[in-house]
């Protein structure tokens, strides 16, 4: 127990180091987290421009106008600290055998990627909240504040949950190089599905009622779509907690099979250039 | 002093760099049409590299129709609500997606591999060895590299601007044809344009890759006729960032027509941005430091 209580507090000590040297890294280029950040902002102004416009058309909606303002300000917030991007790199780390220089560190290849990927969205977030409240300001007829400190807490969780949940499904991709070599098409593939069916193009409430139950379960909802449902959406108690406890759900069971996957890759791993 | 006859190789005789040779014609007629002739070489080695890269080929064009279809997700779910959005059929909305798909697939498959590269063209050095060539640096680095799978996806907006004409049941006459072609060429040169002026800032700022992701997600707004914005960013959609002629007029021409104002104003506003770019490019280089040397 004691060993367990070391190691945990031993790699929390270098993830901190490590996500310092990554800031202190990503800082040379200060103005390009601001341009990416608007690239970002960009794609759901339109959307939310031109769904209120169908509204103030007369189209005959699911949602109203306060859910559909609500969701498309907060999207790029969610798609923002809810992103990965490790597939790649991790993917050429493993073919290109730079796996070997970690394998004798004291600490996984994945502290890494996490400190990375904290690094860029602490910086992410400096540029993107200003925009965001801007656009909160221009639309702030039309949106809806969360009903008290609860609401906030439960979307905080909740978007900590996609993250993870993110980042999982990223590792058990990259994980298949230790087999397949390539996955750049498995990736794309990937990405292309994810975009429709986590709502970031398209609010999941909008989809059609032939869909509904597959749209509702599967496990890219999770990753964006349900934490602004949270906020936005009419959501009772109920559907809260089980959204929540659906979403825990796929954290543990992707968490365990990237786990599986990737112990039995790095056991099968013959070091490519050692 | 006249200039010595040069000898003409016999067939014995190789060529080699050492031997005097004609000097470069440096009239405009002929320097253009050297560009061309320059520019013929690189799409055959571009088209000799794709059969080289057959399974890049393949995903290219797999992964253009994939994309394609979800860009329409939006408009299908959109016309499930209503039949009519602002004057604008679904039909039509289709046609207007066509449009675009053909212009940003030509962005794609000609200017897009080159502004992709701005960065390290500048920021390693490989823009000196562009400047010491006898061609025009600013032709070299817009359209050196092609990607000939991306003009899978004009064929793919072809395919869909037809299905929508036949589904809207316009049947447009030749002049409303070129109208569209006029327009079209202008938003593509328009787009292209914008896209060289926000990747040439990589003289002042060195890093210009997330301003790629910028250009691509604002462009993301031509997928939509126009009046479905506000009336101040419809303002911005045709003059500062001028998507309009990649996708709403042409369509509109195709539709019945626009008039002539419209078709006048994308080519003097053509007109405007080239000069602009090209005289951003000279700023530009002034100021480059180079890299490497």
């Amino acid at each position: 127990m004691n060993r367990l209580l070391l190691t945990v507090r031993r790699n929390l000590r270098i993830m901190r180091r490590m996500t310092a040297a990554h800031v202190a890294m990503s800082l040379t280029y200060r103005g390009e987290w601001v341009v990416f950040m608007a690239a970002n902002i960009s794609v759901p102004i339109i959307s939310l421009l031109i769904w209120r416009t169908a509204l103030a058309n007369g189209a005959q909606l699911p949602v109203d106008e306060h859910y559909l303002t609500t969701y498309f300000v907060l999207l790029s917030i969610v798609t923002m600290a809810t992103s990965s991007w490790m597939t790649g790199f991790l993917s050429r780390d493993i073919r290109l055998g730079r796996l070997s220089s970690w394998m004798v560190r004291p600490a996984s290849l994945l502290l890494d990627f996490v400190a990375n990927n904290l690094s860029e969205k602490i910086l992410k977030t400096c540029a993107l909240v200003p925009m965001v409240g801007v656009l909160w300001w221009i639309f702030r007829d039309s949106m809806s504040v969360p009903s008290g400190p609860g609401h906030l807490a439960v979307f905080a969780v909740s978007v900590v949950l996609a993250a993870v949940l993110v980042f999982t499904i990223d590792i058990l991709v990259a994980a298949l190089t230790f087999w397949m070599d390539d996955v750049t098409a498995l990736h794309q593939a990937r990405l292309i599905i994810a975009n429709v069916l986590s709502g970031a193009i398209v609010p999941l409430a909008l989809m059609p009622d032939w869909s509904r139950g597959f749209v509702d379960l599967q496990p890219f909802r999770y990753t964006v779509s349900f934490p602004v449902e949270i906020v936005a959406g009419h959501l009772s108690n109920t559907e809260i907690l089980t959204g929540l406890g659906v979403q825990l759900g796929y954290v543990v069971g992707f968490g365990v099979l990237a786990r599986l996957v990737w112990a039995a890759g790095i056991r099968g791993y013959s070091a490519v250039g050692a | 002093m006249t200039p010595k006859p040069v000898p003409t190789p016999t067939t014995a005789t190789t060529r080699t760099y050492a031997d005097p040779r004609e000097p470069i014609d440096r009239t405009w007629l002929r320097r253009q049409t050297r560009h061309l002739r320059l520019w013929r070489r690189f799409l055959a080695q571009a088209i000799v590299r794709e059969t080289h890269y057959r399974a890049h080929f393949v995903t290219t064009l797999a992964v253009g129709v994939v994309q394609l279809g979800l860009a329409l997700v939006p408009i299908l779910l959109l016309y499930g609500y209503t039949d009519d959005m602002r004057g604008w059929s679904q039909a039509q909305v289709l046609t207007l997606v066509g449009v675009y798909q053909v212009v940003t697939g030509v962005l794609a498959a000609f200017v897009a591999p080159n502004l992709q590269r701005m960065t390290t063209y500048i920021t390693e050095g490989e823009l000196d060895v562009v400047l010491v060539r006898p061609v025009s640096s600013q032709f070299y680095l817009t359209l050196r590299w092609i990607n000939v799978a991306e003009l899978g996806n004009v064929v793919s907006g072809l395919v869909l601007l037809v299905f929508g004409l036949v589904r809207s049941g316009a049947s447009p006459n030749p002049l409303q044809i070129a109208q569209a072609l006029v327009l079209a060429a202008c938003g593509t040169v328009l787009l292209a344009c914008v896209w060289c002026a926000m990747s040439f800032a990589a003289f002042w700022i060195q890093s210009v890759n997330p301003i790629g992701m910028l250009y691509t997600s604002l462009a993301e707004s031509g997928r939509y006729p126009l009046v479905f914005f506000p009336f101040a960013v419809r303002t911005f959609l045709t003059f500062v960032f001028p998507v309009a002629f990649a996708s709403t007029l042409p369509a509109q021409a195709l539709h019945g027509g626009v008039g002539r104002l419209p078709v006048v104003g994308g080519v003097v506003l053509a007109a405007v941005a080239v000069t602009l770019v090209r005289l951003q490019w000279r700023r530009g280089l002034r100021s480059y430091a180079s890299a490497s040397s």
